[in-house]
């Protein structure tokens, strides 16, 4: 099976793609269609696109729904906000394949465990923005909107609940500074179902492809700059 | 020519709408089987097809049917998931879950050739012989196939894909399949 390049794209309740840097300033790119339907030109393997929220409590069923009439023949993932409360309004003829999840981990496993019934385990991922802190690993939880210590259980659980995750350098993220691939001393999830995202460079993409990561999925790069995604493969 | 995509409420029919959208095919929903006409059938990855069996079973000489993922799954005599189903049988086979539970998501090499294909499969008479490509897949069932049906076995053990007749089963997603989809979709129909 090949190694998956793939590209996140953020999404703000008014349906426009953003671009983030280092996990803090945003700027905004254009209509999310346009965004979604240039990547699908470019033959990206697998589209992530997910709301962050950071702290806030919004119902996001309308602006995933809403999306519904993207005519876009890639592989799409949506994540943010879902919840028990919207779960199944947002899965009722999907026009995606997976699930991102990244709150519900630490506070609503009961949402993973109906996504999973619904859709099926291979539907379930999980966004999991890093930083490294004095030798220690911060996962970041998206409604406590901070960067908190986590356990072995919490990756226990997260291997359990979650067929792939995305391993987000928040430093690093939008730049072009390289992913800090010290991250993988402190994770204990199968290497060969972790996608990495922040800061990529050509040599980390290498680097990724020899570890036998399941691939990368690239930020503002791909949105902005020439890029050849079959070069990468 | 129109195209019936089975919808039961679930699945992912508006990527299906758009896959044949993208070959100038026309499609409608069909929620009813008397809604059903003589022209081909997709099954997507619904989540249950049993109003649809006899229907299926009783479809007309030729009439093509293509499963998707799921809907090549339910293709199978029987499947594991959900402690055991009783399925469609349009093919001899059974679906199982991927060995230790494991899960299959990600690209592979696509290649056929109409003029290779051994067995009788309706393929329609066009100057196009061959797609070759890349396709998506993305599950955690397998199918075990025991028919004699022109198929191809991945390097992992699982069956990309079963065509016999009038039946053509995919594991994978050709409505996510990019080009490559849209290159099969026009060889088959």
């Amino acid at each position: 099976m090949s190694f998956r390049i793939g590209a996140t794209v953020l999404l703000d309740c008014n349906r426009r793609a953003l671009q983030s840097y280092s996990f803090q300033t945003k700027r905004i790119l254009g209509c999310i269609k346009n965004v979604l339907s240039f990547l699908n030109d470019y033959e990206i393997d697998e589209i992530h696109l997910i709301i962050p929220l950071k702290g806030r409590s919004v119902d996001t069923s309308k602006i995933l729904i809403g999306l519904k009439d993207v005519s876009i023949s890639t592989p799409l993932s949506v994540g943010g906000g879902i919840n028990t409360e919207n779960l199944i309004e947002i899965t009722k003829d999907p026009y995606f394949e997976r699930l991102i999840f990244n709150s519900a981990i630490f506070d609503d496993n009961e949402v993973i465990k109906q996504a999973t019934l619904k859709m099926g385990h291979q539907a379930i991922m999980a966004s999991i923005p890093f930083i490294l802190q004095e030798n220690k690993i911060k996962i970041y939880h998206s409604k406590m909107n901070k960067f908190i210590d986590v356990s072995d259980k919490f990756w226990k659980k997260l291997n359990l609940m979650c067929n792939e995750i995305i391993l987000l350098d928040a430093d690093a993220e939008g730049g072009k500074e390289g992913f800090n691939f010290k991250v993988f001393q402190f994770v204990n999830f199968p290497i060969e179902r972790v996608l990495i995202s922040g800061g990529l460079t050509k040599l980390d993409i290498h680097k990724a492809k020899v570890m036998k990561l399941a691939g990368i999925s690239l930020d503002n790069v791909t949105l902005h700059s020439e890029f050849s995604i079959k070069g990468l493969r | 020519m129109l195209v019936n995509i089975i919808d039961v409420g679930l699945g992912n029919i508006a990527s299906i709408e758009h896959w044949v959208d993208s070959c100038q095919l026309s499609s409608k929903r069909v929620a009813n089987t008397s809604q059903l006409t003589n022209d081909p059938i997709i099954i997507p990855g619904v989540a249950s097809a049993g109003e649809y069996m006899d229907r299926l079973k009783r479809c007309q000489s030729g009439q093509k049917i293509i499963g998707i993922c799921l809907g090549f799954q339910i293709m199978m005599n029987s499947s594991e998931e959900d402690s055991g189903v009783r399925c469609l049988g349009l093919l001899d086979g059974t679906t199982k879950y991927i060995k230790d539970k494991n899960t299959h998501n990600g690209w592979e090499d696509f290649k056929i050739d109409t003029r290779e294909v051994k067995h009788n499969v309706f393929f329609p008479k066009k100057s196009t012989k061959k797609v070759d490509g890349r396709v998506y897949f993305n599950h955690e069932l397998m199918v075990e196939l025991e028919e004699d049906a022109s198929t191809h076995i991945l390097s992992n053990g699982i069956t990309s894909y079963a065509f016999k007749h009038n039946i053509f089963g995919m594991q994978f997603h050709p409505e996510k399949s990019q080009q490559t989809g849209q290159d099969l979709l026009k060889l088959i129909i």
